[in-house]
């Protein structure tokens, strides 16, 4: 595993000003993986954009977990209907 | 560049309180902040207008300003100026805005407010940045995530290729993988705006307008065509050449084919996305193309095939 594809969450609270608590509700929600490695808590780079979304959701809107827990479940049937959408109009193009 | 009512933009009257202010903009944001509304170029460019209207509203200093000068809160800094500049030369300011501060040094902010520049006034008007909607805590922040549109035409994501694009004054190198369609939308890292104190930079999303002008139609990695032949190849069979995306091939036209009749071509279709050495299907469709301007022997030949058949 290579600790470079990580940030630590003690980092994430500091550079974010965030508190731990937070990322603790966000993967005890499931919405972000918290990963352990050698004692310490870490979350993928790739989790971070993730990351960001929830915090500014949470900290601009004043969005509690559950509710993040609610958007995050509508985005993503937003995404996939928007995916949908676009490959239907492509298909629709057979036709017109 | 048009007035810019940051009232109405928060649906809010002259005498709202700042409290006024602050339930509307957190109502407004709730409704079209970018997270919420994932591809949707309105809300966004409605939220920037939002962060905008209570970025000024919401500092009674500011506020004041944009109260004062109305309509041409954009020239404020420049009618401050001035006014300055005569009341010191003893003279007073007659001028109003209409003429304009084209000369001399105040000419800095000349042709400078167009559409895209609404952030200006507080970048210029207040000396900040665009400040943020996020309150103190946006300090080390991630970037601007920037969206930018690219038209290709079908035939030019027939193969991987390198583009060079020019994002806000940089040029950017990517390879845009073959069978990318048409208002597919592709996220590179990195190419956003620059990160807030140290931040990491936003990204770029790069949506694709795919301007079909081949005989070809698309559905995903498949292509579809329509292929005329002539009633005697349909009715007796015979040979036709048919233009693929990458060159000719023959066909076999089976006797007693009739319109309609569909055949594939296993992976003469588009390559399937980033998925090398994988294409889909052609499908031509066989549309049998009658004769006109019979002449009289047709005619005649025709009515005894007629004939035959009765």
């Amino acid at each position: 595993m290579n600790l470079e594809e990580f940030v630590s969450t003690h980092e994430l609270c500091e550079r974010y000003r965030v508190e731990q608590t937070f990322i603790r509700s966000l993967s005890d929600s499931g919405l972000i993986e918290v990963v352990e490695i050698s004692h310490k808590k870490y979350i993928h780079c790739d989790k971070l954009t993730e990351f960001e979304k929830m915090r500014r959701l949470h900290y601009d809107l004043e969005i509690n977990v559950e509710g993040l827990e609610a958007i995050h479940h509508l985005l993503k049937q937003v995404k996939q209907l928007q995916k949908k959408n676009r490959q239907l109009r492509n298909r629709l193009n057979l036709y017109e | 560049m048009e007035f810019i009512d940051y009232y109405k933009i928060l649906e809010l009257d002259r005498s709202a309180t700042q409290a006024d202010i602050k339930k509307a903009y957190r109502r407004l944001a709730r409704k079209l902040h970018p997270d919420l509304n994932p591809n949707d170029k309105d809300a966004q460019a409605r939220f920037q207008q939002i962060n905008e209207a209570h970025e000024v509203l919401s500092d009674p200093e500011k506020r004041k300003k944009y109260d004062q000068y109305g309509k041409d809160w954009k020239h404020a800094e420049q009618f401050e100026n001035a006014q300055r500049q005569q009341n010191t030369q003893g003279g007073g300011f007659q001028g109003g805005f209409g003429g304009g501060f084209g000369g001399g040094d105040q000419g800095s902010y000349s042709g400078s407010f167009d559409d895209d520049t609404f952030s200006e006034f507080f970048e210029q008007m207040f000396g900040g940045g665009r400040g943020s909607t996020r309150g103190s805590r946006q300090s080390h922040y991630k970037g601007q995530d920037f969206n930018a549109e690219l038209q290709l035409n079908l035939r030019d994501v027939y193969t991987s290729q390198k583009q060079t694009l020019t994002v806000n004054g940089r040029n950017i190198r990517l390879t845009i993988p073959a069978g990318v369609e048409h208002g597919q939308t592709i996220k590179i890292k990195g190419h956003g705006g620059p990160g807030v104190q140290g931040g990491p930079k936003g990204d770029l999303y790069l949506t694709f307008n795919i301007i079909n002008n081949t005989p070809f139609k698309r559905e995903k990695e498949n292509l579809f065509k329509t292929e005329e032949i002539d009633l005697y190849t349909a009715l007796l069979g015979g040979e036709i050449t048919t233009e693929t995306f990458n060159g000719k091939v023959k066909l076999i036209v089976k006797p007693e084919t009739q319109t309609g009749t569909k055949i594939k071509l296993r992976g003469k279709g588009f390559p399937k996305y980033k998925k090398v050495d994988q294409f889909g299907d052609l499908f031509i469709t066989y549309q049998v193309v009658m004769p006109t301007n019979l002449s009289e022997k047709e005619k005649q030949l025709f009515k005894e095939l007629q004939k035959l058949r009765s």
